[in-house]
Order: C-alpha cells, then structure tokens, then sequence
C-alpha cells in the first residue's frame, strides 16, 4: 500500500493548466444556469401547487399535497433518477421510440420539480403569516377572494416570499452539485474529470469548492440586502 | 335591513350564539354590550359574514347573505365593518385605503374616488395625513381613517367591532366623535365597552350575555331600569 503524498494537498500546478481550468469555469456556467432555470420552473409550477392548495377543491389539494410531501420526503438524487428513467421508459412504452433528452434538461426539470414543492410551501407560509384581519378586510368592503390576495395580501406576503425564494436559490445552487451522477457538466463533473485526468483528486475540488462558495457568499450578501429593504418598507 | 332569524353559532362544541332573533331597522344607532365572552363580536361577524351561522339565517334587505344564490361580495359593499385592530392595509396611505375598494370594484372612477377620498379624510379630520401610510399615524388616526374607509363604499349599515378597545385612552374620544358625527347618515351596528358612548348615542340597546340576548331595549331605559338580574349585576359592576 502506497502512503499518501500529502505534497499534493497543496499542489497546484493545476490552476496554470488552461484547458481544465476553462473546463472549470464551463462548468460552473452549466451550475449556475441549471440553478436560474430550475428555480424558474419551480417559481412557475410552485405558484400553480400553491394555487392549487390555497384556493383548489378537496381533490386538487390531496394531489398537491401527496406531490408536496413525496418531493420533500425522498433525496434530490432519487428524484433525480426518476427523471432520467422514468419519462423515456413511458415514452419508449408508448411510442416504441427512445426519449433524447439530455442529461442537461433532465437536471433542470427534476430540479425544477424539486424546487416547485419547497417554492409552493414558501408561498403558502408567505400567504399564511400575513395577519387575517387583512382578508377579512378586504372581505368587508367586497372584494372576493381573488382580488383579496392579489391586491392586499400578496404585497404584503412578498416580503416575507422573497428572502425565502432566495435562500431557496441558494440551497438550490448547492443541490445542483448532484447532476454530474448523470452526465450534466456541470462544476462537479469537470472537477471530477480533472481529477481523474490529474490523478490529483485535490486541486479540482478546491478550486470547485472556492468557486461554490464565493457563488454562494454573493447570493447570500444579496438576500441579506434585500432582506433588509423590505424590512425598512 | 339585517333580519336575523334563530341564529345558533357554534365553535365546535362551544355554543356562542344561542337562537338569536333580530331585525335591525334602518337608520338605528344599536350598541351591543355585554360582558366578554358572551358573544357581541361573533354576533357583529354573523352580519357580515366573516362568520358562517352553524343554525339559522342572517337577512339583509330580504338576501340570506349566506345562501351561495347571493353574491356576497356585492352584499358586502353595501356592509361596511370597522375592526378593533383598525386593519389598514400597511403597504397603502391613508388615501389609498379609503379609494382602493371604490375604484377596485368600479364604484367610482379614480378621479371621483380620490375627491371623495379627500372629503372623508377632511370630515374625520385628517386632511393632511392623506400621503401618509398607516405605521406613521396613530391608533385614534388609524381608526379615524377606517371609519373613512368604511363610508367611501357609501354603505346602508356600518358594524363597529369594539371600535375602541385597542385605543390608548387619550385617543378614544377623537373616534368616538366621529363616530357621533355619522348617526344619522348610517345605520350603526356597535359592540362597545364604551357606556357613555351607548347611552348618548344608541336608540337601541342590546345587551348579550352568554350567547343571548337578554335585554333589548333603549339605553335610557337599560341604564335606568335593568330588567334581568344578570344585567344589574353587569352595570354594578362597570358603572
């Protein structure tokens, strides 16, 4: 058995070598836009389960919650395979045809569906914590339910929603780090490479490292600026 | 105007309310009091509908406002509520508050509202607070312009839900004479802790103890002659 050579924690030739490094910063592209558009999506279909849940019949809200309860109740990584498997063995079912979806858009909608659950909750408990004197009036002076939540209670709620949505963010883009199981390239999937082409697991991982965080630390900074905007509001 | 026919309310097995009857004609000043607990403020709710009868009907102008046939937002315009907690809505000035209703639900146009708006604000005396958004007014301010609030949508009946109550003492005549400036324009409905106000202002009293009504009478007559013993025991205690 070979000791480890501790020389290579701290050798790092590695960030002079353009091609991995490049190779790095494409990645860390890929991780950042699989965050925006997941986050998207989970924006969009999380809004429609809130829908769904706040003003839906007795049918809509069971289906919401059972979806609600399973996404947070089973790993990212489960989901994620799900999404890889499932869909193209349906199609293939049906069609008799492959399903070409890339690894790329694969992650972006189990993320996506991944976020919508917390997204909905998120806006449920925004909708909720604004106190119900409020609904009840606007109740009183006529506005019925809809216009009740559009015109009084979700200006009120989105400052509560926002830092929420954005720490949501900010967990997500950490998440993310679990595609490259399935071949997107993101930032984990070229450190991993450049490790493997290196044979030094540590450089790339560093470098990976400080990029998440230094990504993650400038989102932080901007939840807490807008945290405290709509505190002074 | 408000006929309310063997109203029974309950709270899962709590019975607030027990077979209520009770026709509110227009233009009454009725006051409500009693001591807490017995039912007012759930009462005042039925009114409106913030809170569902378990047994009974609750009329007005002859519509069961509970009945899913009537549109109840359109009853509603037409029944104002003004709440202990004032419930401005926060991320709206003064005026705002007043004209959102009016031109949201396309009583008025914007211009019309704004003016009528003003007006209101300039009759509860608060003129100048108009631009000004409800974390910089007082309580008493507050409460002055919900009570604007309530008269823009130009309402038959006005249900005051212990208007006062949340008011630091020094600010509660300033709501109390607005509220006295009205009488007439309106019909009141008033759940008040305030017996002054009941006996100058009422034409009607209502006295509800554990979830009835025990006297209904006129104030001179409550405050003089209390027939039940229940409420001599109340007013010996308050008065």
């Amino acid at each position: 058995m070979q000791f480890l050579d501790i020389s290579k924690l701290w050798d790092f030739s590695f960030f002079f070598n353009k091609a991995e490094v490049f190779d790095l910063m494409s990645g860390l592209l890929t991780t950042l836009s699989i965050a925006l558009l997941g986050i998207f999506l989970g924006i969009l279909v999380g809004i429609l389960l809130a829908i769904g849940k706040l003003v839906g019949n007795k049918f809509i809200r069971g289906i919401v919650t059972i979806y609600i309860n399973f996404v947070r109740g089973t790993p990212l990584l489960l989901q994620l395979y799900m999404m890889y498997y499932v869909p193209a063995f349906i199609v293939n079912e049906l069609t008799g045809t492959g399903l070409n979806w890339s690894s790329y858009v694969i992650s972006v909608i189990a993320i996506g569906l991944n976020s919508a659950a917390y997204v909905a909750e998120i806006f449920r408990a925004g909708i909720t914590s604004v106190d119900k004197g409020q609904f009840e009036a606007a109740s009183s002076l006529g506005f019925d339910y809809k216009a009740s939540l559009r015109l009084i209670i979700l200006p009120q709620a989105i400052k509560n929603i926002m830092p929420a949505l954005g720490n949501e963010f900010i967990a997500l883009t950490k998440e993310t780090a679990i595609v490259s199981v399935i071949g997107a390239k993101d930032l984990m999937f070229f450190s991993k490479q450049a490790a493997n082409i290196t044979y030094n697991p540590f450089p790339p991982l560093f470098m990976a490292g400080i990029l998440y965080f230094l990504v993650v630390y400038c989102l932080t900074k901007l939840v807490g600026l807008m945290e405290a905007k709509f505190a002074n509001d | 105007m408000i006929k309310i026919e063997e109203l029974t309310k309950q709270f899962k097995k709590n019975v607030v309310l027990k077979d209520i009857n009770l026709h509110i004609k227009k233009d009454e000043v009725v006051v409500i009091i009693g001591p807490s607990g017995g039912g007012k403020s759930t009462l005042l709710r039925c009114m409106n509908a913030l809170e569902k009868p378990t047994f009974g009907h609750v009329f007005f102008e002859g519509l069961d406002i509970n009945d899913k046939a009537n549109d109840i937002n359109k009853i509603r315009e037409k029944i104002a509520m003004v709440f202990q907690q004032f419930n401005l809505f926060p991320h709206k000035t003064a005026l705002e508050n007043i004209t959102l209703a009016p031109i949201k639900l396309g009583i008025m146009n914007e211009a019309d509202a704004i003016n009528s708006g003003l007006k209101l604000l300039n009759m509860v005396g608060l003129a100048d607070k108009a631009n000004e958004y409800p974390k910089n007014l007082s309580g008493g301010q507050k409460q002055r312009v919900a009570i604007a609030r309530s008269l823009a949508m130009k309402p038959d009946v006005i249900l005051f839900d212990e208007p006062t109550s949340a008011l630091d003492p020094e600010m509660i005549k300033e709501v109390l004479d607005v509220m006295k400036s009205i009488v007439g324009q309106v019909t009141m409905v008033v759940v008040t802790h305030e017996m002054n106000f009941a006996k100058e202002v009422g034409t009607r009293l209502l006295f509800l103890d554990a979830g009835e009504i025990l006297e209904d009478t006129t104030p001179k007559v409550f405050f003089k002659n209390p027939k039940t013993d229940r409420a001599k025991d109340f007013l010996s205690k308050i008065l």
